[in-house]
């Protein structure tokens, strides 16, 4: 059960955000060309919550079982550096990994994911999410549920809760607008 | 139409599935393409049926695409990705194909699943001993299936199959955390 007063504490520490791509910066749908070519759909709010939380001093990573090169595109496109594109699905041993390298804690990392295989990463860092259409048992171990479905600004929702949290939104807002 | 289907039956059913087949179009798509003005086709799947078949594959049991209404090859560049050898395009005659592939395998009707939404699919589903129609399919499909999933086609219906078959074969959460933990290989 989401508690919105608890969700604020423990988005008040958040340092670094991971985020899981399919079902969360896409709808979960791939799109196949008639050349066998992948594709899939992004969304630019969640572009701005990229943008607004690295401007903030917030580092941000995509973690999925492959990176593709669309992925890495939208990690260009979103201001995410090639080595934050994490592409495995041992998503626990990845955390593990970037807590041990990076010296961050459980409760300074945040994670948003809508799927069972997010369950061991979800349940372990400080502030979790999911979104409205994510799998029940993500979003029953989720800190916060976003109003927005997979592709269509989770990101950027989360984004604005952790930095109103943490009372840099409006700063961050102001900076973004003017240098975009 | 609504359809009562018994859980404990098909979790009976779904623990003997030793291959699990299923069609392209309408399954692990919506049964809808895309086409630009230009002519390039386009085709929607599922992000995370991929983890359906690569769970189960994982586990031991085999899966097969058994394509016939394709218009390009899309169900095989999805195939190809998710590295499954087991494709068959453009079949003519479904149920013919899985006698070949059961003897093949060595396994009877009662260890075949099969997956389907259209009247095409009917027979190999009277076949099969685990057979599942999406929430979308039509009516006569749904009829005869032993459990239809809440996911319609191109949305997930893959994913809920995998988990449903796993669950009744006891290794759904072993599985979920083995993979989290080491990945798929």
């Amino acid at each position: 059960m989401v508690n919105r007063d608890i969700a604020i504490e423990k988005a008040k520490k958040v340092k670094f955000v991971i985020l899981d791509i399919h079902g969360i910066l896409t709808d979960n749908t791939l799109y196949y060309t008639d050349d066998g070519k992948k594709s899939e759909c992004f969304s630019l709010h969640d572009r701005l919550g990229c943008k607004a939380m690295i401007e903030a001093g917030i580092g941000v990573a995509f973690l999925t079982s492959k990176i593709s090169r669309a992925d890495e595109q939208v990690g260009h496109i979103y201001g995410v550096p090639p080595e934050r594109l994490w592409g495995t699905s041992a998503k626990v041993g990845k955390l593990d990994e970037f807590e041990k390298e990076s010296g961050f804690k459980d409760e300074d990392l945040s994670y948003v994911g809508d799927e069972m295989i997010d369950l061991g990463v979800m349940k372990r860092v400080g502030f979790s999410a999911a979104p409205s259409d994510g799998a029940i048992e993500a979003k029953a171990v989720a800190h916060y549920i976003t109003l927005a479905v997979g592709g269509k600004g989770v990101v950027r929702e989360v984004a604005e809760f952790i930095l109103r949290a943490q009372g840099k939104w409006e700063a961050v807002v102001e900076k973004i607008s003017k240098s975009d | 139409m609504a359809f009562e289907k018994n859980l404990d039956k098909a979790k009976e059913k779904a623990k003997k599935v030793k291959l699990f087949v299923h069609d392209v179009h309408g399954v692990l798509t919506p049964n809808t393409f895309f086409c630009d003005i230009e002519g390039k086709r386009r085709y929607a799947f599922w992000h995370m049926d991929g983890f359906g078949d690569l769970s189960l594959t994982a586990n031991g049991i085999q899966i097969a695409f058994l394509d016939t209404t394709s218009i390009d090859e899309e169900g095989l560049f999805r195939a190809r990705e998710l590295k499954l050898d087991k494709f068959y395009y453009k079949v003519k005659d479904k149920v013919a194909k899985l006698e070949e592939l059961k003897k093949e395998l060595g396994i009877g009707d009662e260890n075949v699943s099969y997956i389907g939404c259209e009247i095409t699919d009917l027979k190999v589903m009277k076949m099969a001993g685990f057979a599942v129609a999406t929430a979308d399919a039509i009516d006569e499909v749904k009829e005869i299936a032993d459990y239809i999933t809440v996911a319609p086609g191109g949305r997930g219906p893959i994913r809920e199959i995998c988990e449903f078959i796993l669950r009744a074969m006891g290794r759904w959460e072993e599985w979920v955390e083995k993979v989290t933990k080491m990945g798929y290989k």
